[in-house]
């Protein structure tokens, strides 16, 4: 999720997002003709599209496609060791869509908005507080592995260096408990910082998102309900 | 002690459930070597066990490692994984929450044991393939034809599943130890805790 605000052609309410997720994800895991899971591969690349993410779509479309060969012509020729190697594929190429689905939703929706959302869903504070701290620590935390990372090279410490592959677990004292010391710290600063901004105070927060239903939510609900119906009733 | 979740604790648990999920999702990278995937359960835990046995210093209340599972379970349903997987984290970190509690949040074993049951949630991801077995292995014969459907369901019989439940309570184990043997060693030292 991005902390920018990035202006958007092709808005949806995160509540949408979310309501289409459970759709795809019920769906794709009870029905078994190919059909219906190609349209509900589908959905989210046409959503993507229209949010003017064209490459990321090509680059979904081709995936698909790819697995879905793979999937059509070797695995039902396969037998033995390698079609354990192919029922992963095949597990992942079922999953796709919602992989699909979850790129959209977090490349396309802000951290504030999604807050937003959750409020309005009615999520008490004590998720949404966690959650949106962690959604700030995402780049922290790789911004200092990142730093760390460059002063244990310093010191011969890489993925790939005689001193990690004779004791991997080196890797894990030398990376992840620094990593894991800076944060805590950060971590302490960050809580100081927003008690005294209020965090703590028991009034009803606001919040500079405007988010709402507006036609293109309804439009996708009333679609994505009836054929969610109808493929159950079918 | 107080027992309500203040804004501190809230904010230690977002830190921990960051540094949590990325450990994971850098893990189960490696998972994509076929091989890996299948001993996920058993390295994942193993490499989480540092920073969740710091956490379980850190807050000492309810609740605590229910809304870490919530979290983590409302990621993976949103990054594409089925709503089984949100339901087996919240009620693993239920019942680990009670375990913990159990212990006072200092006990030792009791520590061990809750974990166990925490990185049980890892499995949801890979339990459509036992729960939804009708309806996965109907999809699979529309698909690929009856001779490669009874291969895997020959390769994935019941007992599958109960390996990979003890290849996790085995992970969790190592994994309490090493935390346990971390947190001497660093940051006692450093005063962390």
């Amino acid at each position: 999720m991005q902390n920018v605000g990035v202006k958007q052609y092709f808005k949806l309410d995160p509540r949408t997002k979310l309501l289409l997720m459970f759709f795809i994800n019920v769906t794709i895991f009870n029905v078994s003709n190919r059909y219906v899971i190609v349209v509900m591969t589908a959905i989210p690349i046409f959503l993507l599209l229209v949010s003017r993410k064209i490459k990321a779509s090509l680059c979904w479309i081709l995936i698909y496609t790819i697995l879905m060969a793979v999937n059509i012509h070797f695995v039902p020729t396969t037998n033995g060791f390698q079609s354990v190697l192919l029922a992963a594929i095949n597990m992942f190429f079922r999953m796709m869509p919602g992989f699909i689905m979850g790129y959209y939703l977090i490349s396309t929706t802000t951290v504030s908005e999604f807050l937003a959302a959750m409020e309005k869903i009615r999520v008490p504070q004590s998720i949404r507080i966690p959650m949106a701290v962690m959604f700030r620590f995402f780049p922290t935390i790789s911004e200092e592995s990142k730093a760390i990372s460059s002063a244990m090279q310093m010191r011969g410490i890489t993925f790939a260096s005689r001193r990690t592959l004779k004791n991997p677990m080196v890797m894990i004292e030398y990376r992840m408990i620094p990593l894991l010391m800076s944060i805590v710290k950060i971590g302490e600063e960050l809580s100081a910082a927003s008690l005294t901004r209020g965090l703590g105070n028991s009034v009803k927060r606001t919040n500079i998102c405007k988010i709402g239903f507006h036609l293109q939510d309804m439009v996708l609900l009333l679609l994505a309900s009836i054929t969610f119906i109808g493929f159950f009733i079918y | 002690m107080d027992t309500q979740l203040n804004v501190q604790d809230l904010i230690s648990v977002g830190i921990f459930t960051a540094f949590y999920y990325l450990v994971f999702f850098i893990a189960a990278m490696f998972g994509f070597i076929p091989i890996l995937f299948v001993l996920m359960p058993l390295y994942l835990p193993i490499i989480a066990g540092i920073p969740f046995m710091l956490f379980l210093t850190k807050v000492k209340k309810f609740w605590m490692v229910t809304i870490m599972s919530i979290i983590v379970g409302t990621l993976f349903f949103a990054t594409g994984h089925t709503w089984i997987s949100l339901v087996v984290a919240v009620v693993c970190g239920l019942f680990a929450d009670t375990i913990f509690k159990a212990g006072q949040y200092k006990s030792f074993g009791h520590s061990v044991i809750g974990y166990c049951v925490f990185s049980l949630w890892l499995l949801g991801g890979m339990l459509p393939l036992w729960i939804m077995r009708d309806s996965y292995f109907t999809y699979i014969r529309d698909m690929m034809g009856d001779e490669y459907t009874n291969a895997i369901i020959s390769m994935t019989p019941t007992w599958m599943l109960l390996i990979m439940i003890i290849m996790c309570v085995i992970g969790s184990i190592i994994g309490a130890y090493l935390g346990k043997s971390v947190l001497k060693k660093h940051f006692k030292r450093a005063g962390i805790l």
